[in-house]
């Protein structure tokens, strides 16, 4: 029975050795730096010079394969498609905290996921109606000329006065566009109005020709929601990947 | 033979030999199902997944959203809160998650018109949502653009006046009118503006204010010309076109954003269409007989 002695000992053994993996699986799943990442609060992350180079680095790596398509593989943003610039502090949406960049990417900027931003989109006013979500009415060449050197004289740009003047009453009534972009036209991040003053642009150059095109034919730029596509942590990631670039002092701290 | 050389001669049978195997095979099996069930989606686990704050029934609710339920509720991020607040907010989703539940164990939705057209148009969605967040190359985009390559211009407008003389105007009159100002028209013939078209419009604008009829002969005049005298139910019109701007077609790279937006929309049309015709095919419909 000298097998039988050895076999005790072994049993105990694999029963010890069994015992350690399952406390080592759930130490070792329970804490890799995804799991660090996913139970902090997002937006104190950036202070963790603990995790913020590993999910930097993560971050950047998802981003140049799903968002570079989109945003540019520097995030500097394509005003032909209405990506934005990503590595400049002018937030469509929120204010550029990680949980606003970490809602767009989770949920999209109308994506077809009611949880996403899509409270809004420009309407397109030489169109006979100009938007699907309230009545509003169609503006006239002359009007959509005028909002445009209103806007332009926003900007401290050469406009014509007295155009600009009744562009400012068509923006502040009938137009309705106060009501998103606000009467200055310092936009609302709320519900995804650009600042119209800033010298941003969002789709073309901010020429006349873009602005008014803007006006006549409409805006409503898509991102695609992640939460289905990615895991919880790599969204994670992106979000502060991409609030890293437009905070690089924070992300090298 | 020495012990060893037991163990390691596989052609006999070793009891200790095959009692550590046995061992060994078992450690790595419940190693695996440990893997499954911490890490596996949908794995049923007693574990709170990291990125959640909470399993009700194994549905997760999601840490994200709780901070932003948070954030919406009270303004404050999880450090800032109150444990009141803190609680109040997992409580209400646990609630809504409960009742969420509650309501498909009770198949709300075959009663409630409301459920009914929020999953309704929650399935439309999903459908499209592939379509609608595709990014096609350019080669795509520009395939769909020569397809459909008349929808791309810019929108044409018109600076026009809609002079209206008397039913039954003498033609020679109209000819004389043809040749005049507008105002020298209304002066000499009685004439009166339609005062329907505004300082400039759009094509579809003078469309609807002037009807298909008349916006089609205003839209083929050139700068400076007179339209043929065109009888309606209210009089003759002449239409004196100051300025006539024709849609120009744009090209691909000034068209590019409203190409996007138009091959999405299509996409996801079609998109929705397969959905469809997939549902419809793998069920099992029965119409009455009467209504075949």
């Amino acid at each position: 029975m000298k097998s039988l002695g050895l076999a005790v000992p072994l049993g105990i053994g694999a029963i010890a050795v069994l015992a350690g993996l399952m406390t080592g699986a759930y130490l070792i799943f329970g804490n890799t730096m995804d799991a660090r990442l996913l139970r902090a609060e997002p937006d104190g992350l950036p202070e963790r010079a603990d995790l913020m180079p590993y999910a930097v680095a993560h971050g950047r790596s998802i981003f140049q394969s799903e968002c570079a398509s989109c945003h540019g593989r520097e995030a500097k943003g394509n005003n032909a498609v209405g990506a934005p610039n990503l590595t400049d502090k002018d937030w469509l949406y929120g204010f550029g905290r990680v949980s606003d960049i970490l809602q767009t990417v989770r949920y999209g900027i109308r994506a077809q996921d009611p949880r996403g931003r899509n409270l809004a989109d420009m309407p397109a006013f030489s169109h006979p109606e100009p938007y699907d979500r309230e009545k509003l009415l169609p503006l006239s060449p002359n009007d959509v000329g005028d909002v445009t050197q209103f806007l332009l004289a926003q900007e401290k740009r050469p406009a014509d006065a007295a155009a600009a003047d009744r562009g400012q009453r068509i923006f502040d009534g009938r137009g309705g566009c106060w009501d998103c972009h606000g009467q200055d036209g310092g936009g609302d991040s709320e519900v995804g109005a650009p600042n119209l003053i800033d010298n941003i642009w969002l789709f073309g150059d901010g020429g006349r020709a873009d602005i008014a095109d803007s006006i006549e034919n409409g805006r409503s730029g898509v991102c695609p929601a992640w939460v289905d596509r990615l895991p919880a942590a790599s969204i994670l990631e992106v979000a502060l990947y991409v609030h890293a670039l437009s905070h690089p002092q924070e992300a090298t701290r | 033979m020495k012990p060893g050389n037991a163990w390691r001669n596989i052609s006999k049978f070793n009891y200790s030999r095959g009692l550590l195997l046995m061992g060994f095979g078992a450690v790595v099996g419940l190693f695996l199902a440990a893997i499954g069930l911490f890490t596996a989606k949908g794995t049923s686990t007693l574990i709170v997944p990291p990125e959640d704050v909470a399993l009700v029934n194994q549905q997760p609710i999601v840490r994200s959203d709780y901070l932003a339920q948070l954030r919406t509720l009270y303004d404050v991020d999880y450090e800032h809160a109150t444990p009141q607040q803190r609680r109040k907010v997992l409580d209400d989703m646990i609630r809504e998650e409960l009742f969420v539940q509650r309501g498909t164990e009770l198949d709300v939705a075959s009663a409630d018109p409301a459920t009914r057209m929020a999953m309704v148009s929650a399935v439309e969605q999903q459908a499209a949502t592939d379509a609608m967040t595709d990014l096609p190359n350019d080669e795509k985009l520009r395939r769909y653009y020569e397809a459909k390559k008349a929808r791309y211009s810019s929108d044409g407008y018109m600076t026009a006046r809609d002079i209206v003389f008397a039913a039954g105007a003498a033609q020679d009159a109209l000819a004389a009118a043809r040749a005049m100002t507008p105002e020298q028209a209304m002066a000499k013939f009685g004439a009166k503006e339609s005062g329907k078209l505004s300082a400039q419009e759009f094509y579809f604008a003078a469309d609807v204010h002037i009807g298909r009829r008349l916006a089609l002969v205003a839209e083929a005049l050139p700068n400076g010309a007179v339209s043929a005298p065109v009888t309606m139910p209210d009089g003759t019109h002449l239409i004196y076109m100051i300025k006539n701007v024709r849609p120009v077609p744009l090209d691909f790279d000034k068209a590019k954003a409203q190409i996007l937006a138009d091959y999405r929309r299509d996409s996801s049309q079609r998109m929705l269409a397969h959905e469809q015709i997939f549902l419809r095919e793998r069920a099992n419909i029965l119409i009455a007989k009467d209504m075949q």
